[in-house]
């Protein structure tokens, strides 16, 4: 579903994203993880078609972004870090709005509208205006937005943080849900970064980590648990392990 | 290009559920109200000056298009030309600043798709104040007899100023994520516009006249003239399209640009 191929983004002289390579399958929940500043923001803008890669290049869906970027954007629903909302607008016809620039069609239009407010249990603020909704309805509505157009592929920036225990257990529970749907319903990809480890635990199936624009780690969580370390463990082994063999080297 | 009207509808919408849009159309309206009632009231001034001195010659050229209805509208573009800034301001900064622009950007969106809205968005609105401009001369109408072609061809003029100044604003709002930096550039944008006759005129002086010609051809004076004296001619409306259309196509070039930043 999603193939990365040497990605790389260079800001004049810093390399912020260094020949990163994967590839995920239909239905995989995968876990982005990294220091701060690590590239998986860089990174995850890339796949979305936000930010051209330097060198390399990655396909959604089987469309490149380079060659087909429109088919390709398409196939991709986006929370970015803090979610894209338009203040001014109510939440319904902030979805109906997104639904129209994604290519969702006329007819289909409103029942998506409608099912995305179901699951992101915004049936209730459906004429309230952005702006005043709490944070944890806005990244609701961020999360709704992403979702709305049912997109095979789905890339989300930290989509819990600054929420309360609760609702960071809602939105979980959502993200579980669009990975193993219900019958009729397409199953989505998921890629997630985050910082909460415990996070990656509940609803991830795979790990990806990047530290200083390289992937360290690609394996599925079973098989980083099995030795009985934790992934705090392993987190740090690799983040700090490194840094300090980089400082050595120089 | 299919999602055109969709960007443009959105904008609209925005302001409409905002009070921007209310500001300015009542600020505009009683602006508007203000400068027809001194206009009418110079006129008449005038009128009684030239009956009071027997200028018999003078009075007979007196006339509604030429004395008043060319000066209202002269006297709202300039007004248009503080306010247009105000609307397009936020027109791209604002999506900059809201983090807005990632959701354009990763949807199935083209760059025209995106500038030409928000163009149409802006050029929507400054349809209405137009519109509102052209009331006041219908007053005329129940109490005179102004030339109705006239009249019409000149608020052309005043509209399609109106656009390029839309264009220009939109392009400086494509800039920066700042509305004020925005507005100040589109500020500029316009004034060196209006400075166009000058720097022709000091082409001309300078020995240059090709220069002269270039500057005057760029002025958008010469084409409201003829618009004003009711002349509409095509190579007058090219240039408007061609105005407008470079500001499009550079305000594209801006979007792209983001992308590679």
């Amino acid at each position: 579903m999603i193939e990365a191929r040497q990605l790389s983004k260079r800001y004049g002289d810093m390399l912020a994203v260094d020949g990163v390579d994967f590839s995920l399958e239909r239905g995989e929940v995968v876990g982005f993880l990294g220091p701060n500043g690590a590239g998986k923001t860089t990174t995850m803008r890339m796949l979305t078609g936000f930010l051209p890669p330097s060198e390399g290049t990655a396909s959604i869906a089987g469309f490149d972004i380079f060659n087909d970027p429109i088919e390709a954007r398409r196939c991709v629903g986006y929370l970015p870090e803090s979610p894209p909302l338009y203040p001014e607008m109510s939440v319904k016809s902030y979805l109906s709005y997104v639904a129209k620039i994604k290519d969702v069609s006329r007819g289909e239009r409103r029942q998506a509208v409608e099912r995305s407010l179901e699951r992101c249990g915004l049936v209730d603020v459906r004429n309230r205006v952005i702006g005043t909704l709490s944070k944890g309805y806005r990244q609701r509505v961020g999360l709704a937005q992403a979702i709305v157009h049912e997109p095979p592929v789905l890339i989300l920036d930290e989509p819990t943080a600054g929420l309360d225990p609760l609702q960071i257990q809602e939105i979980r529970e959502l993200i579980a849900e669009l990975a193993a749907p219900a019958k009729g319903e397409t199953q989505q990809t998921v890629i997630l970064s985050t910082h909460i480890l415990a996070e990656v635990e509940a609803i991830c199936r795979r790990v990806i980590l990047i530290h200083q624009g390289c992937k360290v780690v690609d394996a599925p969580l079973s098989e980083l648990t099995a030795e009985g370390q934790s992934l705090e463990e392993l987190f740090v082994r690799e983040t700090m392990g490194r840094s300090s063999a980089r400082e050595e080297r120089a | 290009m299919r999602h055109v009207t969709d960007v443009a509808g959105r904008e609209l919408r925005s302001l409409f559920v905002s009070p921007v849009a209310y500001a300015v159309l009542s600020l505009f309206s009683v602006l508007a109200g203000v400068f027809f009632i001194l206009n009418v009231a110079w006129f008449n001034d005038m009128l009684l000056r030239l009956q009071q001195f027997q200028a018999f010659d003078q009075l007979e050229m007196m006339n509604l298009n030429d004395h008043l209805i060319t000066e209202f509208y002269g006297s709202m573009s300039v007004v248009l030309m503080f306010l247009i800034p105000a609307i397009t301001m936020g027109l791209f900064a604002s999506e900059k600043a809201n983090g807005t622009e990632e959701l354009l950007l990763t949807s199935p969106l083209t760059a025209w798709d995106i500038v030409l809205g928000k163009f149409i968005g802006g050029a929507t609105f400054v349809a209405i104040l137009t519109g509102i401009v052209g009331l006041f001369p219908g007053i005329l109408f129940v109490y005179g007899d102004p030339e109705v072609g006239r009249t019409l061809s000149g608020l052309l003029g005043l509209l399609l100023t109106g656009w390029v100044y839309t264009a220009m604003g939109a392009f400086a709002s494509s800039l920066t994520r700042s509305q004020i930096v925005a507005f100040l550039i589109a500020l500029v944008l316009m004034l060196v516009m209006l400075l166009l006759p000058a720097m022709s005129d000091l082409g001309v002086a300078a020995g240059a006249s090709w220069v002269g010609d270039f500057f005057r051809y760029l002025s958008a004076n010469a084409h409201v003239e003829r618009l004003l004296r009711g002349l509409v001619e095509t190579s007058d409306l090219v240039y408007y399209a061609v105005v407008i259309g470079t500001f499009a196509l550079l305000t594209k070039a801006a979007v792209e640009s983001s992308r590679w930043r």
